[in-house]
């Protein structure tokens, strides 16, 4: 039992990360209908933006910053930079492309990542940069529930996941820019004609939902220990899963496909092979898709003609 | 006639050839925009040369080659893009025909590949499993052919962007399997070794020559075949189904059938490169069938032009030839990388007073700031050039080399990437103010960090990258391909 | 030939309807866009459908093509029942359709999007056309014949050289008519034109008039024809049915239906502007600028 509850535990903090990352995913494919290939790269960049963070400050066990100013900053210019990426992406990549025919923006996706991909092996290296988190966070200082134990940095990505996400939904839900997404998402050449700035909400979901992936990296990194130049790739995937079961374009749906595919894969490294996890996801993707294409939460929507 | 004329006919009543007469549209012929200059010129010559002729002209070049008397490593970067060229032709059924965005092609491939080398190798001589490769060739087509119509299945129901990502998924699933999952039977992280040559009816193929012919023969008669099939029931209705399926589907068409088929078909060409690819080699691992892989075959059909079938054996071409054949030579790959910014600026800088004085303040601007850092400190400029060559000897004093390159260099990347992005957002004379800085920036870049051996692979994927984002932009069509529109519906 | 105007008489006991909608009704989540709607036409009548914009007109030709499911009520042809067939199956029991936002395929050749829908009345395997076997052969050739005395119809419009322009190239109006020529193809018994007008000029408008005319006459045709040009329901249809808010509120004559009050109505209340604009709608005179079938 108390096995059960660890991987549960472990499974729920995963999978708060790659609810994270299809948020973004989800907020990106809700406004321009693009399946953001690149998405799962940026994560990567977040997570060594962190990596190069704690080196600028000392490096992990020689710190001259007190550690919760050090997390702030990190969380913060991973949103900030990868934000702005983000945006740059959308400014010079995806917007030429708008009226193009559909397959033009997914092969730039393409062309993206990978480029975000070699350009760090380049900048960055091959090596897998490590973040040491235990030299300045405690992981034995959490909580013991009993033979359970959540620790100090999954607590923090926990606490930090929800905040994100319920901020988020208010956000999208009383704001004016929140409504200016929906307004986009639902039909974008009358959000223009009604004098919304199309071009203005469409960077802002870009940045918000980079900035989302740039946290995710930092926090994967803090909880993984580990950076490299490819993590984006599984990681993306995985949080396309996520977001195509929950429904994609719905918010709530991102968070629930998250999670479930974060508590799947834990169980199945638990209580199988970790060498199945990815097949079994992709098999959970494959059903949900093929039993109920709209996801957990999404909606139908017959064509109109 | 002036351009706006449209075709609505005056209201008078219809009579004579002239009704519905479309001055527009009949001039289209005259109105078509070539490419600037010479260019242009070789595109009217090599139109007025129908199809079928130009291919056997092709063809004949194809089969030349050799006789020149080329190295072992030249025909060797030949045989692999002929396998990409194969490859392309393949994923143009898919993706440039029927419009499927198939992500998991190179899986199709590696199944070929695999396939090929389980049943024509020692691997299953223990279930009493060798056979010749004139059997085992059609075989492992055909079942590539059945994988296509299985991971085709599911785009019955989902259209674009979910197919995209089952696909992916589908050829990661492709490598774990081969990797990790079924290591005992397929050898894992080490693969297959000692794959059988093509044999077979009394000849056996084993010099590098040999497969160069047979790959020539392959991609000429997969050419055949699909140039047949693009105008035939079938093709058409791959294209009808990539314009718009629900109309296709009003129009009699089976579009699930025909989106199986195409999917089959595209599977059948990478099977069949597979085969080819493992017997050529003789051994096979995992690694030779990834996403980088895949990303390389998508950028040689973007270059030429998605649904076009010549222009898929061009684009593999030309891409594969100038990264393998000509960029592992560092000397080779600085004037491909200094005459590519030239030649940009001969076209696009107009008129020539702009193009000599950027020319001209480039170098000055070179060469002041070379003197200002020597003047600082001899390491900020004691470092060697990468190119070679009278390259070296004409930069030399011009660009900063500092004595440890890696860090500015990386940071150079940066500011270059930046700059580019800051040169589209601005115009006028800012820009050719900013045009300055950048090439100089560039070559910066170039000498410290992308030119390096050490980086050469990687700024070759980089390359394919930005062929495929300034491609999609630029040009979408490809080199050869025709511009599509799209009625957002 | 039944005069347009004659008041149409009910399909006769014992004389099958080739189609028969029988209390078709649709709903998208909470909005009802066709409810409990009959109609039977009979072969080679023309009937229009006319009705303000979101009346459901479109809706009903979805359904019969098979794109949208009814949420109840049936669709028979030719005696069966087609609900829940897929498009495809519909099109090769021989319904065809032009579609109101034109769907043409954009890239392909005028040539080949008329060739194109003659995928469901041929059969040259994918080898066989490789081979170029005798079957491909043979169906090239009758499938040219037939594009040719399709886009015939058209007389100039479609002719000649126009034949290997793409269709992004063409105009407006030529879109719809080679919408048209590729619903032929699919040699159809029942034709439903979707605005067939939309768009045109007052000669052009003329022409199609004319040409539906035609196509009942010489291709013993049944077509469903949905327009908002007065001139052309008045020109071409034995009936006339009115829609509203997915009900059906008048079925008859042109004449009969055009002076109803719930058609004047449904006009009216929605849209007086409009209606103003058409000469020949509602209570107006149905022959003035309008062409009776000879
Ligand atoms: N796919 C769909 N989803 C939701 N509503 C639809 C859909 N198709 C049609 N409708 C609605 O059904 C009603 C009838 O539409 P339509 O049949 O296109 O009208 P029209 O008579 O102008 O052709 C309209 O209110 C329209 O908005
Ligand atoms: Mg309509």
């Amino acid at each position: 039992m108390s096995f059960f509850l660890q991987e549960l535990v472990n499974g729920v903090t995963t999978g708060a990360l790659y609810a994270l990352i299809a948020l973004g995913f989800s907020m990106v494919y809700g406004v321009l209908k693009l399946l953001n290939f690149a998405h799962g790269d940026l994560y990567m960049v977040g997570g060594y933006i962190g990596f190069f963070i704690i080196r600028w400050f000392g490096g992990a066990a020689k710190l001259f910053i007190p550690v919760p100013l050090l997390v702030t900053i990190m969380f913060v210019a991973a949103a900030v930079v990868v934000g702005g990426l983000g945006v740059a992406m959308e400014r010079f990549a995806y917007r030429p492309l708008r009226n193009a025919p559909r397959i033009a923006p997914l092969i730039t996706a393409i062309g993206i990542s990978f480029f975000l991909e070699n350009a760090a092996l380049l900048l960055f290296g091959a090596q897998y940069r490590v973040y040491n988190t235990p030299d300045f966070i405690s992981y034995s200082s959490g909580i013991q529930i009993g033979s359970v134990s959540i620790d100090s940095v999954q607590i923090m990505v926990l606490v930090m996941g929800l905040f994100i996400m319920i901020g988020l939904q208010q956000l999208i839900n009383r704001t004016k820019l929140g409504k200016q997404m929906r307004a986009v998402a639902a039909d974008r050449e009358a959000a223009e004609m009604f004098g919304i700035n199309v071009n203005f909400t469409i960077a802002a979901v870009f940045f918000l939902g980079s900035a989302l992936a740039g946290v995710a990296g930092v926090m994967a990194g803090l909880l993984f220990n580990t950076v490299y130049n490819t993590i984006g790739f599984l990681a993306g995937l995985k949080a396309f899963t996520a977001a195509v079961v929950g429904g994609i374009g719905s918010i709530p749906g991102a968070m629930l496909g998250g999670l479930m595919i974060g508590i799947a894969e834990s169980f199945i490294t638990g209580y199988i092979s970790s060498i199945y996890v990815d097949l079994i996801v992709f098999g959970i993707l494959i059903v949900v898709m093929l039993v109920r294409p709209t996801g957990l939460l999404g909606r139908a929507q017959l064509q109109k003609v | 006639m002036s351009q706006l004329a449209t075709d609505e006919p005056a209201p008078v009543a219809p009579a004579g050839p002239q009704v519905g007469a479309d001055e527009w549209v009949a001039r289209q012929a005259q109105r078509r925009e070539y490419l600037p200059s010479w260019l242009g010129g070789t595109e009217r010559l090599v139109e007025k040369v129908g199809w079928w002729p130009r291919l056997g002209l092709a063809a004949a070049a194809g089969l030349v080659l050799p006789l020149l008397h080329v190295g072992q490593f030249q025909l060797q970067v030949g045989i692999d893009s002929l396998v990409l060229a194969l490859l392309a032709l393949g994923l143009n059924v898919t993706v440039g025909w029927a419009g499927l965005l198939d992500l998991g092609y190179v899986a199709f491939f590696g199944f070929g590949a695999y396939g090929f080398a389980l049943v024509s190798s020692d691997q299953l001589s223990a279930q009493g499993v060798h056979w010749p490769a004139y059997f085992s060739i059609p075989v492992v087509v055909v079942a590539t052919g059945l994988l296509g119509l299985l991971v085709g299945l599911p785009s019955r129901r989902l259209s674009g962007d979910y197919l995209a990502i089952i696909t992916l998924f589908f050829g990661e699933a492709f490598y774990e399997i081969t990797n990790t999952v079924a290591s005992s039977k397929l050898g894992g992280e080490d693969g297959i070794v000692g794959i059988d040559p093509i044999r077979g009816f009394g000849v056996q193929l084993l010099s590098t020559e040999q497969y160069y012919y047979l790959m020539v023969i392959f991609v000429v008669g997969a050419m055949i075949v699909l140039r047949l099939l693009e105008f035939s029931r079938t093709g058409r209705s791959w294209r009808a189904i990539r314009d718009d399926p629900l109309a296709a589907s009003a129009m009699t068409i089976s579009v699930d059938k025909v989106k199986l088929m195409a999917f089959a078909f595209g599977a059948m060409v990478a099977g069949l490169a597979g085969t080819e690819f493992a017997a050529q080699q003789v051994s096979i691992a995992p690694t030779d069938f990834t996403t980088q892989y895949l990303i390389m075959i998508y950028a040689c059909l973007i270059l030429g032009g998605a649904g076009s079938i010549g222009g898929a054996v061009a684009g593999a071409l030309v891409l594969n030839v100038v990264l393998d054949g000509i960029l592992r030579n560092p000397t080779y790959t600085g004037y491909l990388f200094y005459g590519l910014i030239v030649i940009a600026l001969l076209v696009k800088l107009r008129p020539w007073r702009r193009l000599a004085l950027v020319a001209g303040s480039t170098i000055v601007f070179g060469y002041a700031l070379h003197a200002i850092a020597a003047a600082i400190s001899h390491s900020w400029v004691s470092g060697s050039l990468q190119s070679g060559g009278w390259i070296a000897s004409a930069l030399r004093g011009w660009v900063i080399v500092p004595a440890s390159a890696t860090g500015p260099g990386d940071w150079g990347f940066v500011l270059l990437i930046c700059m580019l992005i800051a040169l589209a957002q601005v115009h006028g004379r800012t820009r050719t103010l900013l045009l300055v800085p950048t090439i100089y920036l560039a070559a910066f870049t170039w000498e410290t960090l992308l030119g390096t051996p050490t980086n050469a692979s990687i700024t070759r994927y980089i390359i394919i990258a930005v062929v495929l984002i300034v491609m999609m932009i630029a040009r979408p069509q490809g080199l050869l391909g025709t511009r599509r529109v799209e009625v957002p519906t | 030939m039944t005069a347009p105007s004659q008041p149409a008489s009910p399909p006769q006991e014992g004389q099958q309807p080739l189609l028969a909608l029988d209390k078709l009704s649709l709903g998208f989540g909470g909005l009802r866009a066709l409810a409990d709607l009959d109609l039977q036409v009979r072969d080679r009548e023309i009937v229009s459908m006319i009705g303000p914009n979101g009346a459901g007109k479109s809706t009903v030709f979805n359904v019969i093509t098979g794109i949208y499911r009814p949420t109840a009520g049936d669709v028979r042809f030719a005696g069966g029942s087609i609900v829940g067939r897929p498009p495809h199956i519909i099109a090769r029991h021989g319904i065809a359709r032009t579609f109101q936002s034109l769907r043409l395929f954009m890239n392909m050749s005028v040539l080949e999007n008329v060739l194109a829908a003659t995928y469901g009345s041929t059969r040259a395997s994918p080898v066989e056309s490789v081979l170029r076997l005798p079957r491909h052969r043979r169906e090239e050739r009758q499938n040219r014949v037939l594009a040719h005395d399709i886009l015939a119809f058209f007389g100039q419009r479609l002719a000649g050289y126009r034949w290997d322009q793409p269709a992004y190239s063409l105009s407006y109006a030529n879109r719809r008519r080679l919408e048209i020529a590729r619903a032929l193809a699919t040699k159809p018994k029942l034709l439903l034109l979707d605005e067939p007008a939309a768009g045109m000029n007052p000669t052009e408008t003329h022409e199609i008039t004319e040409l539906i005319g035609r196509l009942r006459d010489e291709l013993d045709l049944t077509i469903l024809v949905i327009e908002h040009d007065m001139h052309v329901v008045a020109g071409c249809s034995d009936r006339v049915l009115a829609l509203d808010h997915g009900v059906k509120i008048a079925e008859g004559g042109f004449d009969t239906v055009a002076s109803h009050p719930a058609v004047v109505e449904a006009y009216l209340g929605r849209d007086p502007e409009a209606l103003a604009a058409e000469p020949g709608g509602p209570g107006g005179s149905p022959t003035q600028g309008g062409t009776k079938d000879r």
